[in-house]
């Protein structure tokens, strides 16, 4: 029996403290199929085995819980490691760089891995920690973003409460999908400016080379 | 063109992998899709309480309680590995014998649904013969 049959039927029986534990340790980094646990919540509640309100409230805080002690895990943990390590390499230059892009664009980061991409969740929790990004700041992401991700699944939960496990296959391969998708776009986008500065690069060599051909 | 150096070869690399991941992610996802169109039915789960099953195959609970030889419980939350173990029996056995109850009530569907069979000793409900 598979991991994801074993913990549904311990929501069954367990209900709630089970949810909670489970999108907790989910949220830190150790993966458990949180979406499809909230899909079935879902349709407990749908059936009238759990309580809406309940489950919206205790998944919500599991995964707030659970994301922010990833995040202590790398501001306490992480940062003087990866001070250490930047020093090691000789790289603090790149560390930095990184902290400065983090600083700019994670509050979408934040955001985006609480519901649509959330593998990449756990890891960005964990850096956000270690480059010392604001934590009110990623509070405020975090829960917003937590927010959607439970009211999204939980709702899809009740509107397929009969086909739970189809739904949550579904979603798993579509948010894989999209992980992948976003790194082709980010490494293919990389890769594009490093041929097109190179072959501009290039023009610059030959109209040099023309002038100083013209020069003569 | 500039030659590629490591670094360019390991983005190349996984940029390669990462098209491909999208892509098996994709046709998996539109295959589903498409399953889901012509298959109305989901597979059971040893997650799956006997009402889940009731309800996802559009078969009254009272039914496949019968075919597992349980009395219907009212706001059964047991998840069929449970009952197996209850039963001491393995769950692959329980879920043969609700395939095979689905699949003899769709055979034969009754003409209407019957109401579900109360437990012997139990008193009818006061409202029924309210009703004329």
């Amino acid at each position: 029996m598979s991991l994801s049959d074993y913990l549904l039927s311990t929501l069954g029986v367990y209900g709630l403290p089970v949810l909670f534990a489970a999108l907790l340790i989910g949220a830190v980094g150790i993966p458990l199929p949180g979406s499809l646990m909230l899909l079935a919540a879902g349709s407990f509640t749908e059936q009238g085995d759990m309580n809406l309100y309940a489950v919206l409230a205790l998944s919500a805080a599991g995964s707030i819980l659970g994301d922010n002690i990833g995040y202590a895990l790398g501001r306490w943990g992480g940062h003087r490691l990866s001070v250490r390590i930047s020093r090691f390499i000789g790289s603090e230059r790149h560390l930095k760089a990184a902290e400065e892009w983090l600083i700019k664009r994670e509050g979408a980061g934040i955001f985006l891995s609480r519901w649509l991409i959330t593998p990449l969740a756990p890891f960005i929790n964990i850096t956000c920690g270690m480059t010392g990004y604001s934590w009110p700041r990623f509070l405020l992401y975090d829960v917003l973003g937590e927010a959607l991700w439970v009211v999204l699944y939980v709702l899809l939960g009740r509107l397929f409460s009969d086909r739970v496990q189809e739904v949550g296959e579904l979603l798993g391969d579509f948010v894989w999908m999209i992980v992948g998708l976003l790194f082709a776009v980010a490494l293919g986008w990389k890769l594009l400016k490093y041929f097109r500065s190179s072959s501009i690069d290039e023009e610059r060599d030959e109209t040099r080379g023309t002038l100083v051909d013209e020069a003569r | 063109m500039k030659k590629l150096g490591w670094y360019q070869w390991l983005l190349l690399a996984v940029f390669l992998l990462a098209v491909i991941v999208t892509g098996l992610f994709a046709v998996r996802a539109v295959r589903r899709a498409v399953y889901w169109q012509t298959h109305r039915d989901e597979q059971i789960r040893p997650w799956m309480s006997v009402r889940y099953v009731a309800r996802s195959y559009r078969v009254p609970p009272h039914v496949l309680y019968q075919a597992i030889k349980l009395e219907p419980v009212p706001r059964d939350r047991r998840p069929l590995r449970e009952i197996a173990r209850e039963q001491n029996r393995p769950v692959e056995a329980l879920v043969y014998e609700l395939q095979q109850a689905i699949k003899d009530f769709r055979a034969n569907p009754p003409p209407k649904l019957p109401p579900p069979t109360s437990p012997p000793g139990q008193t009818a409900s006061p409202l029924a013969g309210a009703t004329p």
